[in-house]
């Protein structure tokens, strides 16, 4: 699995923090997105995939 | 017969606080984006398919401001989404300076350190109410955990002191209030006159907390003007309280107008209450408009063409019953397999506050469940006092976990 995610289109909804905590955070100081991990093993995909799908902005994109 | 009088008049009835108007169905299926006519009395489109509702809050050629504002079509009478706002030529810019600014101190993160006093806050509540059950037999959840709860953490994350909590929730249900005229819009005048003094209370003393913040981003940034900033500071607070109050009254409405899902829902709360929050947020329809939008230039989708400055008003509420998108989409089901929805809105204009409304809904729901698993409602659904505002809802919520 490899995770792109764009902070230019990021509005900082934290809803990929609720989906895989173990994937994404938010930064302190602005709020935006903060990939912890590109590549996360494949029980993970179906997480990540939800957190792309929820994500307000777009701003994530698995291949798996 | 003009074409003008056979528009739709908003709002469209509902049949009780839980369901839509029944017409909704019709519209998504044979007119997604269709031609209507606001509470105020001037044209717009409402729209009410899952896919055209998402696509046009993602879309960046909708904003909430317009050109020539005193132009504009006029939405609600109420003082809340009544017309457009903030600057046409730098609406994205401003709207871009102010998520930064504001979106740190929303963080999922911080929002889950809160979880535990939440958690304390809850069971003070329920603490009060269970021991006046004990004398009177029926307690109002509304007053003794709805409110207060919303009120208490926003007044914190805000520096807002909270034994001001009854004159801001007057100020702000008139300020929604759609059947009072005028007094909406003196309402809000009120508010910000209140922000004002709140905001120079705090700038020789300045805390950790958003309008402190706020405060000092403004003093540092001569492009943020000041007025914007103590209009952002009063919607924080309106929006901070007022949409979470109205939404465990209508989750706990949910759950105990069928005793099926609430007793699922008691059999295991820590494992179903993430569940049921998200389909509480999915079904839960505060308000009968939606969100509302001005077209920045001629746009053609779904068979019509939005001209540039047209009104849009956006129903997330119907996009979140779209059969097409939800299986049995009316019924309140925790357990259906698709797990997105619109609550809590989509596109840059994402509500702010999401993660902390899902903290304190989690909180709230599953101490219910825990600590009042025989709980009712003391009341029928349509004897309920609804709430004649914007954001809907109702202004009581009796229970009774008295042996019947």
């Amino acid at each position: 699995m490899n995770i792109v995610v764009d902070q230019g289109k990021c509005v900082g909804a934290g809803q990929c923090v609720l989906a895989a905590d173990d994937v994404f955070d938010q930064r302190d100081d602005d709020g935006l997105v903060d990939l912890l991990d590109a590549s996360p093993p494949p029980e993970r995909l179906a997480d990540v995939r939800h957190a792309a799908a929820v994500c307000p902005a777009s701003a994530i994109e698995v291949e798996a | 017969m003009s074409i003008d009088a056979e528009r739709l008049k908003l709002p469209l009835a509902r049949p009780n606080v839980l369901d839509l108007a029944p017409l909704y169905e019709v519209l998504r299926r044979e007119a997604p984006i269709a031609p209507v006519t606001t509470p105020a009395g001037d044209p717009a489109w409402l729209v009410t398919r899952y896919e055209e509702v998402r696509l046009l809050l993602g879309d960046k050629r909708f904003g909430r401001s317009h050109p020539e504002p005193e132009k504009a079509s006029r939405i609600s009478t109420a003082a809340v989404q009544d017309g457009p706002t903030g600057e046409y030529a730098t609406e994205e810019a401003d709207h871009t300076r102010m998520r930064r600014l504001l979106t740190p101190a929303f963080s999922a993160k911080r929002m889950r350190m809160l979880g535990e006093n939440m958690e304390e806050l809850v069971d003070s509540c329920l603490d009060a109410l269970i021991a006046e059950h004990e004398k009177t037999g029926v307690v109002d959840l509304h007053r003794g955990l709805a409110f207060p709860l919303p009120v208490a953490m926003i007044c914190r994350l805000l520096g807002v002191p909270e034994e001001d909590n009854e004159l801001f929730a007057s100020l702000s249900e008139r300020m929604a209030g759609t059947e009072i005229g005028e007094e909406a819009h003196k309402a809000r005048e009120e508010f910000f006159r209140y922000m004002v003094g709140l905001v120079e209370s705090k700038r020789g003393a300045l805390g950790e907390d958003v309008i402190s913040d706020l405060v000092r981003a403004q003093a540092e940034d001569p492009s943020f003007d000041y007025v914007e900033m103590v209009r952002l500071c009063v919607g924080l607070l309106f929006a901070g309280h007022e949409t979470t109050v109205n939404r465990i009254g209508l989750g706990v409405l949910f759950l105990l107008t069928d005793r099926s899902r609430w007793d699922a829902f008691v059999a295991d709360p820590d494992g179903r209450v993430d569940a049921v929050v998200e389909e509480v947020m999915r079904l839960g329809a505060p308000g009968d408009l939606g969100l509302l939008r001005y077209a920045r230039e001629d746009v053609d989708i779904a068979g019509v063409t939005i001209k540039a400055g047209d009104a849009v008003v956006i129903s997330t509420n119907a996009a979140n019953r779209d059969a097409s998108v939800y299986s049995h989409a009316e019924e309140f089901d925790p357990d259906r397999p698709e797990r997105t929805h619109l609550g809590f809105g989509h596109g840059a204009h994402f509500c702010i506050g999401a993660s902390l409304a899902r903290t304190e809904l989690r909180v709230v729901f599953a101490a219910l469940a825990k600590r009042l698993p025989s709980m009712r409602l003391a009341k029928e659904l349509d004897q309920l006092q609804v709430r004649a505002t914007l954001t809907g809802g109702v202004a009581e919520l009796p229970v009774t976990w008295r042996s019947a």
